[in-house]
């Protein structure tokens, strides 16, 4: 059992890199980039186009995007998988995680305007002791933050300068009249360009070799600065991430999910916020469709034929073919509606003034009734509720209904009838015993579907799930937020079904491991 | 079958579930009760720091009438402007450059004083409902539009656009000095101002946020900074209420944006390291009327709840009559008018059709006050016409005179009545309606199929071979795509719409709808005949260079339907460099008749904010800036509370 249960632990490994595989491909061949987040989440206002190339060459630098996908994918890997290799990444006071910074890439044609790129000298000893004493310390730690904010300036005023460069490279190129030079997408094409001599009586070329000579220190600068954050790091001014099992080479931490581009905050913490919302929905939702789909479709096998039967089938059935959206729709019309039923909230979890009620229902200092805190929740949470349950009966009851049907005639029941057992314990001992293994192992696929969330019920009921974020985030196409959605229920999938195995043969001892 | 889980166990289970689902309750409504206690707590220590106030002023005397500050003793001396006609240091000039006009302000106030006003009450609740949901309200961080809106009230500037008359008024500002050459800008602040937590504001503020909290790389506010960076160059305190603002160049807008920039409390903000307020979500402290309730750092407002904001009882100004705002969001719109009938809500947003079948609705007469105005958020929605190159060849539109018969050939009143319920009224041009800009004389194009042929005709198209498609001389059909970001019903009916009017006159049009991202690229790229889109604005006046001058085709500027007209280009780079307004209203003016004339867009329609407001809430105002909460007030049915 052990051997089988890590055998299949082992093969997730491979499923899960695999699924995250063909995510991210499928991320990075859509079309659009991520510049269209950031606009669209200024709400459409404007701004010079100058201002958004040189604020995405920061955010592709931030998160190496203008690597080869490939690279970004391993990058990406290194930071989910709980075992690292290599030096452990430090942990500022606020949480967040500081790896050793990346290298400064080369700006574009500088061989236009040198001969050989600058290397950064690695601090001396006595340069990185007097300057990073007693880390560790409070001083130790704002030396380093100073040395922090240093290179991030640094290498954000590099980046900027780049995207100058790359601007004025395109009108050159543009004014030398060699479109081959540009790519599809107007941008041009580095490498190739590097590999030819510029004309340098172009009168654009005096703007270009300007900024290529600014970019070039800049990028020294920056190349500086980093060798003395690494100098820094190396001092370990804060405690490391994870544990360490062989030092410097293996660690174990927790998997980083990174930040969010379209709202520049940690995908942890939007998760953390969207996920109670769903679970909550969901734990209340699924056991009603077990407690009434069950009996339902007990009820129906026993009395296989009757107009019981005809109308529970006939019931779920109906159920099941209304559209959620019709009926979110439906129940804002008429439920909700103040001008009909009046008997629901309109939207949301929480109701207008419930921080102000009793926790129980009762009589408030007005001496009139209050429904109090709980019953307010509980109120706002029928409707979703509601909609999510009624189209899972069906599938649930017809699958009792027919294992039901299924035991009823095997053999051991009637021997059973004939041993004069009453008909009661037949039902319940033999037959429904029998019937629950597809019921577990539904419900064990189910699990996962529940993490998702729903995006019309909650886009009906204003409910900040895991459905909205998710389609939010595909829209957007931030990337860090659909791979780690996909990740999380791909993990709980894959965990799920393992479950389901185990409890098949846990309930069943015919099915063996072997 | 020994150790069977019987009904016995399984009650146990139940039992035990049922217990330690009451023990959790529990715990939390002791954390509900500590919630309670811990703002009651901080409302107090307010009102402590209050009365401490109050008793150091009585101590040291009370100045009845006419108000006079700690620059009293200087004696008044009004030199040039007109001194104030109160709030202390009246015509004192001396922090002044000398030999430059001084532009004094009136006291500080509500465009409409809420105490005025009949039935007046202080307290009470309102509560708006907001399309989507707010990330967060850091500001200068938080990028949405809502955000923004809702720092009007949590945060002061030096001065604001005012509601009625859109210019620049004294807030936090009693006077200032432009430079006529308009590189930089000095400013006095009026005496007493502080912020939500009682701590004075100063002009040392002023520059920490702008040096050191905005222009900080490690802080993301890039948005903010781009459009600061190109503008500001320094900030430089003179003494603790006199401020000075250097220019990079001369530009209209610079004077607005250093006096519209919010000013955060230094000796709050700094408590953070720039990784805590780029993750936080609701680090939201100023010296606006109000102030967000839940101020701990530690237990932040984060998105699914309300936002609420609270009566700032520490405001240097007049008080607002509310005692708590409520910003909810809920995204579908039959939820929202839900929320609305119910009462949940004082104030939404409604879609077009549910404004016009309310608003004619005679049951509804009493249930809610309808606002249907254009301010100057309003913007425009158009169709640009590629007049430039797509992939190497020019468009058919690189014509003014196609353009102008596309104009012609779309009925856009019945375009209006169709798509927007007949909300909303016909765009004329790319100024704001009624304002300093706004060319009076320019009416839009009518709707005129034989003048559209007869222009396409003179163009060269027309239907040569009898097939009812017009065809050039060398008789390619007249085809073109129209291209629009899909998802959204309104862009599909307005392409349907197009598509349908240009088979009136013979031209076949190809829908190309496009994800939002992708058809990012299309403008980025030129890669479109025509695209459709909407321009939004926050000020009366903007900025004209990044959509219509010629230096924007280059670089992916904004300038995508490639529109390029010297006289523009030179009306433009005249009109950014004119400080006067007045001036500058002329020119852009004239800009404005150029647009009409070459329509490199079609403009189609300024879309008017439409609100449903419950009458319960008085006060409300629809001003051309937009609408004032401060001055709201709940009268009507609710019982009267102690004013305070």
């Amino acid at each position: 059992m052990v051997n089988y249960i890590l055998r299949r632990v082992l093969l997730m490994v491979p499923t899960l890199v695999g699924i995250t595989f063909v995510v991210f491909m499928l991320i990075a061949a859509s079309p659009g980039g991520i510049g269209a987040g950031l606009l669209v989440s200024a709400g459409g206002a404007m701004q010079s186009q100058n201002a958004i190339a040189i604020q995405k060459a920061k955010l592709e630098d931030r998160y190496g995007l203008n690597e080869p996908v490939i690279v970004q994918y391993g990058r990406w890997l290194r930071r989910i998988l709980p075992i690292k290799f290599g030096t452990r990444d430090l942990v500022s006071p606020s949480g967040e995680l500081v790896s050793r910074p990346r290298p400064v890439p080369e700006p574009a044609v500088w061989r236009w305007f040198a001969t050989e790129l600058k290397q950064a000298e690695p601090l001396s000893e006595e340069e990185v002791a007097r300057r990073f004493t007693n880390p560790g310390s409070e001083a130790g730690t704002r030396a380093f933050q100073a040395a922090v904010g240093e290179y991030v300036t640094a290498r954000a005023a590099y980046i900027a300068s780049e995207a100058l460069v790359r601007d004025s490279l395109k009108r050159y190129i543009e004014a030398w009249g060699k479109p081959e030079l540009l790519t599809r997408k107007q941008e041009p094409r580095v490498s190739a360009i590097s590999r030819v001599e510029p004309d340098r009586t172009l009168k654009e070329y005096a703007e270009l070799e300007r900024l290529g000579r600014d970019a070039l220190a800049a990028r020294e600068l920056a190349a500086q600065k980093r060798e003395a954050l690494i100098a820094g790091m190396s001092t370990k001014p804060y405690p490391q991430a994870g544990i360490g099992i062989i030092p410097g080479v293996l660690s174990l931490a927790p998997p980083d999910l990174g930040i969010a581009f379209s709202r520049g905050r940690p995908v942890i913490d939007l998760l953390a916020e969207a996920l109670p919302v769903t679970l909550l929905i969901n734990f209340i939702a699924f056991p009603i469709i077990y407690m009434i789909a069950i009996p339902g479709g007990m009820l129906a096998a026993t009395r296989k034929g009757t107009w019981v039967d005809l109308a529970q089938g006939l019931t779920v059935i109906a159920l099941y073919s209304v559209p959620v959206v019709l009926a979110g729709v439906i129940a804002q019309g008429f439920l909700v509606n103040p001008d009909y039923l009046d008997a629901f909230p309109a939207a949301g979890l929480i109701g207008k003034g419930s921080e102000q009620m009793a926790f129980m229902p009762g009589a408030n200092g007005a001496c009139a009734w209050e429904r109090g805190w709980l019953l307010d929740r509980v109120w706002h949470l029928v409707l979703p509720v509601l909609c999510l349950v009624y189209g899972g009966f069906a599938i649930l009851s017809k699958q009792t209904r027919a294992a039901m049907l299924e035991n009823f005639n095997a053999d051991y029941v009637r021997t059973a009838k004939a041993k004069g057992v009453s008909n009661r314990d037949v039902i319940f001992r033999h037959v429904f015993r029998n019937s629950l293994l597809p019921l577990i192992t539904m419900f064990v696929t189910i699990f996962p579907a529940m993490l998702a969330g729903s995006v019309v019920v909650e886009r009906v009921f204003s409910i900040p799930g895991m459905g909205s974020l998710l389609i939010e985030a595909i829209n957007l196409r931030d990337r860090e937020l659909i791979l780690a959605n996909t990740t999380m229920v791909a993990v709980v999938n894959l965990l799920a079904l393992l479950l389901a195995d185990i409890l098949y043969a846990t309930a069943d001892p015919r099915i063996t491991f072997k | 079958m020994q150790n069977r889980f019987g009904l016995k166990d399984f009650v146990l289970f139940v039992l035990v579930g049922v217990l330690a689902l009451s023990i959790w309750m529990r715990m939390f409504q002791q954390d509900r009760e500590w919630r309670k206690s811990e703002s009651v707590l901080s409302k107090l220590s307010s009102l402590e720091s209050q009365v401490a106030r109050l008793e150091n002023k009585l101590d040291t005397g009370v100045v009845v009438a006419g108000g006079s500050g700690p620059s009293s003793t200087s004696g008044p001396a009004p030199t040039d402007g007109k001194p104030a006609a109160n709030g202390g240091s009246g015509g004192d000039s001396s922090w002044a450059r000398p030999g430059v006009k001084i532009e004094w302000q009136p006291p500080w106030g509500p465009a409409t004083d809420p105490f005025k006003q009949p039935g007046v009450q202080v307290g009470g609740e309102f509560t708006e409902v907001y399309e989507a949901q707010m990330a967060r309200l850091t500001p200068f961080i938080a990028s949405d539009v809502y955000a923004r809106r809702l720092h009007e009230f949590v945060f002061s500037t030096l001065a604001v656009y005012d509601p009625v008359t859109l210019k620049m008024r004294g807030q936090l500002a009693e006077a200032w000095q432009v430079d006529p050459n308009g590189l930089w800008l000095r400013a006095r602040l009026r005496p007493g101002l502080r912020f939500s937590d009682g701590k004075p504001l100063t002009a040392e503020d002023i520059r920490w946020t702008f040096h050191e909290f905005m222009m900080n790389e490690e802080i993301e506010a890039e948005r903010s900074r781009s459009i600061y960076r190109d503008c500001i160059a320094k900030v430089t305190p003179i003494d603790d209420r006199t401020v000075d603002f250097e220019f990079k160049e001369r530009l209209f807008t610079n004077v607005d944006n250093a006096l519209g920039l919010f000013v955060l409390p230094k000796h709050i903000y700094s408590q953070f390291s720039p990784a805590d307020i780029n993750r936080g979500t609701g680090l939201m402290v100023g010296s606006g009327p109000f102030r967000l309730r839940d101020v701990d750092p530690n237990r932040q407002w984060a998105p699914p709840a309300d936002v609420v904001l609270e009566r700032n009882e520490q405001y240097w100004g007049p008080k607002p009559p509310l005692a708590t705002i409520r910003f909810k969001s809920i995204q579908d719109e039959t939820a929202r008018l839900n929320a609305f009938k119910r009462g949940d809500a004082d104030m939404i947003t409604p879609a077009s059709t549910q404004f016009v079948t309310l608003s004619g609705d005679p049951e509804w007469k009493d249930r809610a006050r309808f606002l249907n105005w254009v301010n100057m958020r309003s913007g425009y929605s158009f169709i640009a016409w590629n007049c430039g190159e797509r992939a190497g060849k020019l468009t058919p539109f690189h014509d003014k005179r196609v353009r102008l018969a596309m104009t012609y050939m779309l009925d856009r009143e019945k375009m209006i009545r169709d798509i927007w319920s007949g909300v909303g009224q016909v765009a004329k041009g790319n100024q704001p309606l009624g304002s300093p800009g706004s060319n009076q004389s320019i009416q839009p194009w009518p709707y005129d199929l034989a003048k559209s042929r007869q222009l396409l005709k003179e163009a060269g198209w027309e239907d040569r071979n009898g097939d009812g498609l017009i065809e050039d001389a060398r008789g390619n059909a007249f085809e073109w795509e129209f291209s629009f970001a899909s998802g959204g019903e309104i862009a599909l009916k307005i392409a349907n719409f197009v598509k349908d009017s240009a088979a009136v006159v013979g031209i076949r049009v190809k829908l190309r709808p496009a994800d939002w991202s992708v058809y990012q690229d299309f403008m980025k790229l030129r890669d479109f005949d025509s695209i459709t889109l909407g321009w939004g604005a926050s000020s009366p006046e903007s900025d004209p260079r990044q959509i219509f001058h010629s230096d924007a085709i280059k670089n992916q500027g904004d300038n995508f339907a490639q529109w390029k007209n010297e006289e523009a280009d030179r009306l433009i780079d005249e009109g950014r460099r004119e400080m006067d307004a007045a001036k500058r209203g002329q020119i852009w003016q004239r800009l404005e008749a150029v647009l009409h004339e070459d329509q490199p867009y079609t403009f189609i329609r300024v879309p008017p904010w439409l609100r449903l407001v419950n009458p319960e809430v008085k006060n409300v105002n629809p001003y051309p800036k937009g609408l004032e909460h401060p001055e709201f007030f709940r009268g009507g049915s609710q019982s009267p509370k102690p004013a305070n």
